[in-house]
């Protein structure tokens, strides 16, 4: 029997769907920009974009919990889809921000591009998990997204390290520092989303 | 789409239908009342010219001599009857209170459907038995038997009434009050009857009016008499036996005052039942309209 | 969906349940007042509680839910022998008072009824009885004549149900002129004038407006410091906001038992999960 909340918990699972593929499809084109070079606007666009829809689920959140102060399950979905809303904005920003290094330092395709192309494989595939698992509340699939985070941040680290021994150019070393540093953030939002998700489903409260 | 008024409005023949049933209710009523009304006209236009002090306190002359009262008679049916309320209210309301509050119980059940049955019995075969049992064994006609006549007729309209009125009381006073740790007796008396009170005194007064028109019983109990009472076991006048004797006399003046009487009876029927429906009847409602 | 029915203790009130500690007063119990086992309750040949085992905690607020028909409301007859009045009812089982099984031959019915008092769904003041009759009926009936005593047990009850305010000067109207949320404070001010222990609710606030309502749970959120309370409630959000401990009840069984806040975020069961979100019932 279909309960009055259902409507609104159904409008929230869409767009935090859309929010999903908007964010994956952000930081997958902000990874582009860096390979081939070519400028567009439209990472822009899309974390704009993501932060209406961010906006839009905080507010349908706080209905949800005003009119039908819901309880178990549901009050879990209800919390986590807005702290997985603000995983998905934070996707996009930091696909923005990319994008605004590339755009800061200019040229960058006489730079060793391994370092940030393997991570942003690496991450882009914690995105990719973290979308399906909300898509299918997958726990199981969820539950290995947050160890994936480990080889990221030590990708994050040994560039750093490697700068400081002067081994690379400054433009390069910047550019690829920066967005190292981004991608090791996207990639801890990714664990946080994890996390989210098991709690929808277990009950367990996610680590701080 | 709106409707135009005409259209809603109420078609002719259903009003012209509910005239109609509104007019042949008004004259079933007036055809219910008509024979009550001419009764008391009649009673208070044959009587008045009687009644006055004397005359109801006064003793009675013998057939056509003018003067008479009807003294005895009144104290005899205010005797009797006082008798039989004394007798059958503890009876009557405890058998009552019994029935409404113990209904599980096997006895309760038998003894409620008998009452039931008592209360419809016709009060001459009443008359006879108390006859038997009584004025057989004393080897005369007397007071008593007269009031354990109408005691008999009393009791079952005192339980009946009584277990209506109880009945009425919400269960849910009862277990307010056994939830506060006061027992089944106390919640019986103290609480249940103070709040059917009105239903008891209401049941107890139409049980007097009745036991006051009786006549049919006292034929054969207290017989009649011309004199004021010197004992209960003595033969006794009552309002109904002197009405009785004097209609069906031949003599003029005695049945000048037996409509006499019978405007005394009325009057005295009429004004217990304005008190029961105007003054108990009015604190009773207010009572059912809180429960 | 396998569901576990109460054949144990479904929580050890003895084991402080850390996560839950945000609201001041949900502080652990650490004794029980009321301890129910196997306790079976019939009407004719119906079956309506089918074996239930609960410790009510001592001085907090044990909320009863359930839908329609769960039993929830014979069993709080049941813990002060007010459903073996009806007829045909028929109760099996011990409920132990502070140790002391009140169904046991030796007990006296009146006397847990004076220790476990309860006021009713629809208010139900003495109609005969003014204000003052009707909250010291109980004490007056018990044999109490000291006009002293009387007059203080009166206002400390009234206080208690946060109705003297409003009724000290019209202690002599009638019970029945107050209104609807007055009166219930009345009966609850009745309860209270015989000291009891316990204090059973019977959806005491489903026949009155929110502002009534709110006024009973306020009171109620007071009286716990000194009483055990039972409520039994349909409404999930009433018994979220008072209670500190929940009992959910389905088809004469306890189905789960725990502190409000764990069950009404994580329910253990799957049951409870679908009847508190609404899924069914």
């Amino acid at each position: 029997m279909p309960r009055l909340m259902d409507m609104g918990l159904e409008k929230l699972n869409a767009l935090l769907l859309e929010m999903a593929v908007l964010s994956e499809n952000a930081v997958t084109a902000a990874i582009d920009a860096y390979n081939t070079g070519k400028k567009s606007t439209q990472v822009n666009e899309m974390a704009e974009q993501l932060g209406s829809l961010h906006r839009q689920v905080s507010e349908l959140t706080m209905e949800l919990m005003a009119r039908y102060q819901p309880v178990a399950s549901d009050l879990r979905f209800i919390k986590s889809c807005f702290e997985i809303s603000y995983g998905f904005f934070r996707y996009g920003r930091y696909a923005h921000d990319i994008v605004e290094v590339l755009n800061l330092i200019g040229d960058v395709s006489k730079c060793d591009h391994s370092a940030v192309q393997d991570t942003a494989r690496k991450t882009l595939e914690m995105i990719s998990m973290s979308v399906d698992a909300f898509t299918r509340r997958d726990v199981e699939l969820a539950r290995k997204i947050p160890s994936m985070d480990d080889a990221v941040d030590e990708k994050y680290r040994s560039h750093l390290r490697s700068v400081l021994q002067g081994k690379v150019d400054l433009k390069c070393a910047l550019s690829a520092a920066l967005i190292l540093r981004y991608l090791e953030r996207i990639a801890d939002h990714a664990s946080y989303i994890a996390e989210s998700i098991v709690y929808i489903s277990t009950g367990v409260e996610p680590n701080p | 789409m709106t409707q135009s008024l005409a259209s809603m409005s109420t078609p002719r023949n259903r009003r012209l239908l509910d005239r109609l049933m509104n007019v042949l209710v008004g004259l079933a009523v007036v055809l219910a009342l008509v024979p009550l009304v001419l009764i008391v006209a009649d009673v208070v236009v044959q009587g008045a010219s009687v009644v006055n002090l004397s005359f109801l306190t006064g003793l009675p002359k013998p057939p056509n001599v003018p003067g008479g009262g009807i003294g005895p008679a009144v104290e005899g049916s205010a005797i009797m009857v006082g008798v039989a309320t004394l007798i059958s209210v503890p009876v009557g309301v405890g058998a009552g209170i019994f029935f409404s509050e113990w209904p599980e119980s096997r006895l309760s059940f038998i003894s409620s459907f008998t009452n039931d049955v008592l209360a419809e019995f016709p009060s001459i075969v009443i008359g006879i038995f108390v006859y038997v049992v009584v004025v057989l064994t004393t080897h005369t006609f007397s007071a008593l038997a007269g009031a354990l006549a109408l005691a008999i007729i009393m009791i079952p309209i005192v339980a009946r009434t009584t277990e209506e009125s109880l009945k009425i009381v919400p269960t849910t006073l009862r277990e307010a009050s056994m939830a506060l740790g006061i027992s089944r007796w106390k919640t019986v008396i103290r609480i249940v009857i103070s709040t059917g009170k009105n239903g008891l005194a209401t049941g107890i007064l139409l049980a007097v009016a009745r036991a006051t028109g009786e006549t049919a019983p006292l034929l054969l109990t207290a017989l009649g008499s011309s004199f004021f009472l010197t004992g209960l076991s003595q033969p006794t006048a009552a309002l109904p036996l002197l009405i009785f004797t004097y209609a069906t006399s031949p003599y003029k003046i005695w049945q000048q005052e037996a409509w006499g009487a019978a405007l005394v009876l009325v009057v005295f029927m009429l004004a217990l039942n304005l008190f029961v429906k105007l003054v108990i009847g009015r604190k009773f409602s207010e009572i059912r309209a809180e429960i | 969906m396998e569901m576990e029915i109460g054949t144990h203790k479904e929580v050890d009130v003895a084991q402080p349940s850390v996560e839950t500690s945000e609201q001041a007063d949900a502080v652990p119990a650490t004794q029980t007042k009321l301890e129910v086992r196997k306790l079976k309750a019939s009407f004719g040949s119906n079956m309506i509680l089918k074996g239930v085992d609960l410790n009510i905690p001592d001085r907090r607020i044990t909320a009863i839910m359930g839908p329609s028909g769960c039993g929830k409301t014979t069993f709080i007859r049941c813990l002060n022998r007010l459903h073996e009045l009806t007829p045909g009812a028929k109760v099996e089982g011990e409920v132990m008072l502070d140790g002391t099984d009140i169904y046991s031959p030796r007990v006296d019915p009146v006397a847990i009824r004076r220790k476990i008092g309860m006021v009713f769904q629809k208010p139900n003041p003495f109609p005969t009885m003014t204000v003052y009759d009707n909250v010291a009926a109980g004490l007056k009936l018990a044999g109490e004549r000291n006009r002293k005593v009387l007059d203080e047990t009166v206002e400390r009850s009234l206080r208690l149900a946060f109705l003297w305010d409003e009724v000290k000067n019209e202690l002599k109207k009638s019970g029945s002129a107050l209104s609807g949320g007055q009166q219930q404070r009345l009966c609850i001010a009745r309860a209270l004038a015989v000291s009891p222990e316990v204090l059973l609710m019977d959806e005491p606030a489903s026949a009155l407006d929110p502002t009534a309502t709110a006024k009973i749970e306020e009171a109620m959120a007071r009286l716990k410091k000194d009483y055990t309370i039972v409520i039994v409630t349909h409404n999930m959000q009433q018994a979220a906001r008072v209670a500190d401990y929940t009992a959910f009840f389905y088809l004469g069984e306890l189905v789960e038992f725990g502190p409000t806040a764990d069950l009404f975020e994580k329910p253990k069961k799957e049951l409870t999960e679908r009847y508190i979100t609404g899924k069914f019932g």
